[in-house]
């Protein structure tokens, strides 16, 4: 057996017979297929838009009808008004109305040309894009359909936005690079904390005096964030200051919510630096811990379109919270009133890891 | 007898399928130097541990100054301190930092805090590395630093785990004195070592091997037990031979040049009777040479007292 052979076995040995490697070895890329499958698999969701039926005639009906075998989106409103329409979208309720103009009807019966309004939430501009292009190809094939009945006539889509006319790509990533570096960086920096202590072997002394665990993890989770809360401060002020990332909100509210998300990141990095044995241990659970967040969280695709299975497991995610709060305040100017709810669950969830951490760190040495 | 300042019961630790500690029972007397003797491996790291609550026992329990170490844990370690086998303070902060440290963890105030460090420091000769981060130490240094710690909140009962491993003589010389100071002060020592020279310190030891207890008493009181007695050797001119059987010293050794026979006796205690052998022997008209007793050391005691269990060990693993 070669020196290299021989090395091979004694590394994949050491491999398996540590179970916590093995697990990530082998069972991480089929739980994270297993989730992409379920979140992203057939049974996906619908984006909720409401629909504006000014005409209310037959032919409007039929539009209606055609929209909503499009599959992409759902009608979950009817609103009477174009000004109400707007608000569902400007609240957050819808991501577009579908706005039927007056005269709809008479306008197709007599081969004119008509529009179909649709006014799109550009704070979530992946999901307008998905609206948009949906509506098109629905408003096409209704064009086909209803040809044969009514003869040629015309219907110009036509794109409205809520939040002035462009926002920038920068603007929209602002939130996907704060929420990774509030979340992956602190939870990996914290995870390893304890474990390291341990490996280092400060620990044992360290618990021969009179402290609890809670002391352990609260002061580690204090002097944790106020290292990086001067990061945080950084980052934001490098987003709006150079980047010239627009805030339509608070800036005072930007900076909590992020501050929300920074705690919930160190709590969490703290429950998995109690479980950990070493290091590499905590290091490859944080990072495995950060996978469902990029898959769910509303990271990449928003959460609307998974299946509702993974829109459920969505809800425990802390960055789900935080890419909602920092989003509505962002681009869309709300104030911190209106993300009360994001915020308590970032301080809900905050507070039950670091229960678990405490209650689950054991001041013994084995 | 004094009040127990360490108590173990069926004090046992099993990890997976090895039995590190196997039903140790120790009563330790508040005041003493103890020794736990023993080769690497023998289980007395993890017998400390769980006096110390840092293993939790398989089974059994330990009281320390009569508190459950298991259920009152924090109450015990306000009268313990503890210096373990491998440097375990901040590297990456000074000496006076990580002192300052512990006073704090140990509740002391501020001022009390300062007063106790510049005395410490003081105390093991550690005041001009003060600024100095203690990864930067040299080893006898970092071991100073780590029993200036272990002292801090002035402990009732010391526990200490191979402190002069790999520390040069003088350094050794030094901790034993400073543990004698110690225990002049009231302070109940309980001290691991692979040394057996240094066990000679201890006023009382506990042999260990493979997890068991398989002897405990004075360095002395090992010995006889290891041995069934004190060597003694005589030279004398004539035939020792019907004085001894008289007495009942048993001879183990004898070499014959002449008329001259060198022997070696084993008797119950060698200060007893070496004068009065002597004398018996000059009375008969055997003239006697050197009449001297014969040092054994801990460590052919301990040899001794292992072999058996050794060979068990090894005979278990064959089967």
């Amino acid at each position: 057996m070669s020196a290299l052979t021989a090395l091979i076995i004694k590394d994949i040995k050491q491999l398996l017979r540590d179970p916590k490697s093995f697990f990530m070895v082998l069972m991480m890329p089929t739980i994270v297929m297993a989730m992409f499958v379920m979140g992203y698999g057939e049974a996906r969701g619908a984006i909720p838009v409401a629909v504006v039926n000014l005409d209310g005639g037959v032919v409007s009906w039929q539009l209606i009808e055609a929209l909503k075998n499009s599959g992409n989106f759902k009608i979950v409103r009817y609103a009477p008004t174009k000004e109400l329409g707007v608000e569902l979208v400007r609240r957050g309720e819808v991501y577009a109305a579908l706005i039927i103009p007056e005269g709809f009807s008479e306008c197709v019966l007599e081969g004119r040309s008509t529009q179909l309004v649709t006014v799109l939430d550009s704070a979530y501009a992946t999901v307008s894009e998905l609206v948009w292009e949906a509506v098109v190809v629905a408003v096409q094939g209704f064009l086909r359909m209803a040809a044969e009945r009514y003869g040629t006539f015309n219907i110009d889509v036509v794109k409205e936005t809520v939040y002035g006319p462009k926002v920038s790509s920068v603007d929209l990533f602002t939130s996907v690079v704060m929420g990774v570096l509030l979340h992956l960086v602190p939870m990996s920096l914290i995870a390893v904390s304890i474990s390291r202590e341990r490996e280092r072997r400060t620990f044992e002394q360290l618990i021969m005096t009179p402290i609890s665990s809670g002391h352990i993890v609260l002061g580690k989770l204090l002097a944790y964030s106020i290292v990086t809360v001067s990061d945080m401060l950084i980052t934001l002020g490098i987003a709006v200051a150079i980047l010239g990332v627009r805030v339509r909100g608070s800036l005072i509210d930007l900076t909590l919510v992020s501050l929300l998300l920074l705690i919930c990141s160190l709590s969490l990095g703290l429950l998995i630096s109690a479980v950990s044995r070493n290091q590499l241990q905590a290091y490859q659970t944080a990072i495995f811990l950060f996978i469902p967040s990029l898959l769910f969280s509303g990271f990449i695709t928003p959460v609307e379109l998974l299946s509702p299975a993974a829109r459920a497991f969505s809800k425990v995610l802390p960055l789900y919270y935080f890419l909602r709060a920092f989003k509505n305040i962002q681009l869309r100017g709300w104030g911190l009133g209106d993300v009360a709810w994001d915020c308590a669950a970032l301080v809900v969830e905050a507070v039950a890891f670091l229960v678990a951490a405490v209650k689950v760190l054991r001041l013994r040495v084995e | 007898m004094g009040e127990l300042a360490i108590e173990t019961v069926n004090l046992t630790k099993v990890f997976g399928s090895f039995k590190a500690v196997d039903g140790v029972n120790l009563r330790i007397e508040e005041g003493v130097i103890f020794g736990l003797l023993g080769p690497n491996g023998a289980g007395k790291t993890t017998t400390i541990r769980m006096i110390l609550g840092l293993l939790k026992p398989t089974s059994g329990y330990v009281r320390v100054f009569g508190i459950d170490v298991e259920k009152r844990r924090r109450e015990v370690l306000r009268l313990t301190g503890y210096m373990p086998q491998h440097f375990s303070l901040y590297e990456d902060l000074t000496v006076e930092e990580n002192m300052r440290l512990y006073a704090s963890l140990y509740g002391m105030g501020r001022a009390e805090a300062r007063r106790r460090v510049e005395e410490l420091l003081e105390e093991f000769m550690l005041t001009e590395y003060r600024d100095r981060l203690a990864g930067k130490l040299s080893g006898g240094t970092k071991q100073r630093l780590a029993l200036a710690v272990a002292l801090l909140h002035r402990p009732r009962l010391l526990i200490v785990d191979e402190p002069t491993a790999g520390v040069d003589p003088p350094l050794r010389r030094y901790f034993w004195e400073k543990f004698r100071e110690l225990k002049e002060e009231g302070v109940t020592i309980l001290v691991t070592t692979h040394y057996m020279d240094e066990a000679e310190h201890c006023d009382r030891l506990a042999l260990m091997s493979r997890g068991r207890v398989v002897a405990e008493g004075s360095p002395l009181e090992i010995k006889r037990m290891a041995f069934g007695g004190d060597f003694l050797e005589l030279e004398v001119e004539g035939d020792p031979t019907p004085v001894l059987e008289e007495v009942g010293a048993k001879v183990v050794d004898s070499e014959v040049t002449g008329d001259f026979v060198r022997v070696r006796l084993l008797v119950p205690d060698a200060a007893d009777y070496l004068a009065p052998l002597t004398r018996e022997l000059e009375r008969r008209g055997i003239r006697v040479i050197r009449a001297y007793p014969v040092s054994v050391s801990l460590e052919d005691a301990f040899i001794k007292l292992t072999a058996p269990i050794e060979a068990e060990a090894v005979a278990g693993c064959r089967r």
